[in-house]
């Protein structure tokens, strides 16, 4: 876009964002600062690094012994959970595109309508009682079924229509070809719906990661923790080493933050595709 | 005539088996999903409204007890009293979506497409860090002695202006001082003539309901009356049912789901929004019981009267100013009036405990996240505003639309879908999140449980005093709410194109 700006406008523009940045950011420099002072140099500046010379860049080394297994749960539950909503994601978009059959309309709307069936913290509790009857307490497996079974809902909702506006010709002539449901899955709507598959997997990645009530009522083992729930433990230690504290926070939001860094484009295509539609 | 596509009439029986097999592929494909959203969707939604009519505590008690949990939940004091908290966050979230729709539309202006899209993915990282994190970090801020908030405050001066508004027990500051001056007011105006400035807001959201429908119909004035005489009937009913036991609140429910009927037949399709205005206004006026019928009717009479003696566009239009007028002046009564009105005397030392203090509590939770763009909002009022066409720019700069004139003309009413949807998130988000009061505030939301919401309220039923059946039972009334408060999301927050 190329309107007519005079500079005085654009100063107040970069104004008002910058500004608002410096705010939103400032709680992340502040971790990093402290993360690399003792509670005695912490207390003395809070504001700003000491000298390099001081700097206790063992703070970081302690704090990874502690978070390593908590961010490699994490991995593992978001990983799984969100491959299990990928596939389950696709095969039901798949056939509720394509095809006409009993019942189908019955089933779609089910599955939607529990989008606007919010779950409450009572819910909460019969999920836990659900998971315990499983035999599935203190597993990390029971946050990779709920992570997933929760996460298909949207996906289905917009692949579905993604995959109406495939050409029907490409489906057929690969069913010419003599290709099977799983084969046209596979050549024709994952290459042609990479992108949005992308922006999907990556939305339910971040919402697995973030979950942190589950994890809290579910998990009882100190090494099966997952990260908020595993912050939220070395949080709540009596004698608070800050430095050590906020070098564990700022690990636990690297992996996500090098996830963006490559990722990026489907980040900010998911969030604004998602706006237009809804 | 037969056309010769038509479909001849054959024997079915040849194509059974192939069509099972096509559809059984099908569902086999589904399958997944279908067991999946069955089982750990559907399953537990549905198992909370059974087990909310059981004493349920897992492992030792599981009896059913029919609809006593309900009533019980009707009588919860702190229960009522959590929705003062999410109705106060509500009103904070309001003012709270204001910087990211600023931003979003400085950004969207800026001319530089490249240093635009540089910006906005800086505006991801606060999302992608995660939310325990923020939690946390800013929990530490707020600890009295070593967090970075007071210290930024003190450092700043900030801490000295905080203790000029809050005074002393002996020389009030400018706040306390403020209430006191507006005190008379409430007591000699707002409280004789409304019943209280809640009881007031009520009246003017009976105006504003009239200032987005005028109805034409005879039927209506059913509705109005079952409306009026509803407060009234309840409170008879709720001593009743509670005197007489199982038939008699069997009979007041009964009654309810008639009322729910016979309004929705009265008054069509917004008729939604009464019942929840009965609901606000009957907590509002507890305790003079008579005043809500009153209310209801001069409101219901000045929007009949307005719409027969005026032409529709300026009824409506004086309908929604007065409403929001009289909203608006209770909302600053409440703000400037009711809740600053004596010195916290936590200031003067330099070391308020934010989190420690009942005083301190709502607005710690207020403050909490600045500058609030943490989340998706700038990316989706971005994306609406990008779809704005150039044209209409030009033909505003060439009707002379300064840059102010163009946020109100052009950008906020183009934006208005997104900002529905974020709307819509936030109220839904509001009522049901705990996490935050969790984890800042503990499990009781602080000192005298004044940072209790429902969500956490349910929480601590459930895991704390282990009460199941109960929790469901608060659950299933929250969830009536909520899917309340979307439908008339839907009706009523409509985009004027």
């Amino acid at each position: 876009m190329s309107r007519r700006t005079t500079p005085a406008a654009e100063v107040v523009k970069y104004g008002i964002v910058l500004a608002v940045l410096v705010f939103a950011f400032y709680p992340l420099l502040v971790t990093v600062i402290i993360s690399f002072k003792t509670n005695a140099q912490y207390e003395s500046n809070p504001f700003f690094f000491d000298a390099l010379d001081t700097w206790q860049w063992h703070n970081w080394a302690e704090a990874w012994a502690i978070v390593k297994p908590y961010i490699t749960n994490s991995i593992f539950v978001s990983v799984t959970a969100s491959a299990c909503t990928l596939v389950m994601v696709t095969l039901a978009s798949y056939v509720f595109a394509r095809y006409r059959f009993p019942l189908k309309n019955v089933f779609y709307y089910l599955i939607i309508a529990s989008m606007f069936l919010p779950g409450t913290a009572a819910t909460l509790v019969t999920v836990f009682w659900l998971i315990r009857n499983l035999g599935l307490v203190n597993n990390l497996w029971a946050l990779v079924i709920m992570g997933a079974a929760g996460g298909q809902v949207a996906g289905i909702f917009i692949l579905r229509q993604f995959i109406e506006e495939i050409p029907k010709e490409l489906f057929e002539s690969a069913q010419i070809d003599g290709a099977g449901h799983l084969r046209q899955v596979w050549t024709v709507v994952v290459p042609l719906s990479l992108p949005i598959l992308a922006t999907l997997t990556i939305l339910d990645f971040l919402g697995t990661w973030n979950q942190v009530m589950l994890p809290l009522v579910v998990l009882k083992d100190e090494s099966k923790l997952t990260i908020p729930v595993g912050l939220l433990r070395l949080e709540g230690e009596y004698v608070k080493q800050w430095g050590q504290m906020m070098a564990g926070y700022a690990i636990a939001s690297i992996p996500l933050l090098v996830l963006f860094v490559f990722t990026m484009r489907w980040f900010v295509r998911g969030v604004t595709a998602g706006a237009i539609k809804g | 005539m037969t056309r010769p596509d038509a479909p001849t009439t054959r024997p079915r029986r040849r194509h059974w088996l192939p069509r099972v097999r096509k559809y059984a592929g099908l569902y086999l494909l589904l399958l997944p999903t279908l067991l999946s959203m069955a089982v750990f969707g559907y399953y537990p939604k549905v198992d909370v409204l059974i087990k909310s009519m059981f004493r349920w505590t897992p492992g030792t008690v599981e009896e059913f007890v029919g609809i006593s949990n309900f009533v019980e939940v009707f009588g919860d004091p702190l229960f009522w009293q959590s929705f003062r908290v999410v109705v106060i966050m509500l009103l904070a979230n309001l003012v709270k979506m204001w910087p990211a729709i600023i931003v979003a539309i400085a950004l969207h202006r800026i001319a530089s497409d490249r240093m635009r899209y540089r910006l906005q993915v800086l505006f991801v990282v606060p999302m992608v860090v995660p939310g325990m994190v923020w939690l946390l970090v800013w929990k530490s801020f707020y600890d009295p002695e070593l967090g970075i908030f007071n210290r930024l405050l003190n450092a700043t001066g900030l801490m000295s202006v905080l203790a000029w508004l809050d005074g002393t027990a002996d020389a009030p500051g400018v706040m306390p001082r403020v209430a006191a001056a507006l005190r008379p007011a409430l007591d000699t105006f707002v409280s004789p003539v409304f019943g209280g400035v809640w009881a007031a807001i009520a009246l003017g959201g009976v105006l504003l309901i009239f200032s987005v429908q005028g109805r034409r119909d005879a039927r209506r004035w059913w509705g109005y009356a079952l409306v009026i005489v509803a407060p009234m009937v309840a409170q008879l009913f709720g001593a009743l049912a509670l005197s007489s036991g199982g038939a008699g609140i069997l009979f007041a429910v009964v009654c309810l789901v008639g009322w729910l009927i016979a309004l929705a037949l009265t008054l069509g399709a917004g008729w939604l929004v009464w019942p929840l205005l009965v609901m606000y206004g009957m907590w509002a006026c507890g305790h003079e019981p008579w005043r809500l019928p009153v209310l209801l009717a001069i409101g219901i009479g000045a929007g009949e009267l307005l719409h027969a003696k005026v032409d529709r566009l300026s009824a409506t239009d004086l309908l929604r100013r007065s409403g929001l007028a009289v909203v608006i002046g209770g909302a600053v009564l409440v703000a400037f009036g009711m809740i600053w009105t004596r010195p916290t005397e936590q200031f003067a030392g330099g070391t308020p405990a934010w989190l420690g203090n009942q005083d301190l509590v709502l607005p710690a939770l207020i403050i909490w996240g600045f500058p609030w763009v943490g989340t998706v909002g700038v990316l989706i009022y971005l994306a609406g505003l990008q779809q704005i066409s150039d044209d209409v720019y030009e033909a505003a700069e060439l009707d002379g639309v300064g840059p102010v004139g163009k946020l109100f003309r052009i950008e906020l009413p183009l934006i208005m879908t997104q900002v529905r949807i974020n709307l819509i998130f936030m109220t839904i988000g509001t009522l049901t999140a705990y996490e935050l009061y969790l984890i800042l505030l503990g499990q009781d939301g602080g000192p005298g449980n004044v940072g209790m919401v429902p969500g956490l309220y349910m929480y601590r039923s459930a895991f704390i005093d282990l009460r199941y059946g109960y929790a469901c039972a608060l659950g299933m009334v929250m969830f009536v709410i909520i899917l309340l408060l979307t439908v008339i999301y839907q009706k009523y927050v409509k985009v004027e194109k």
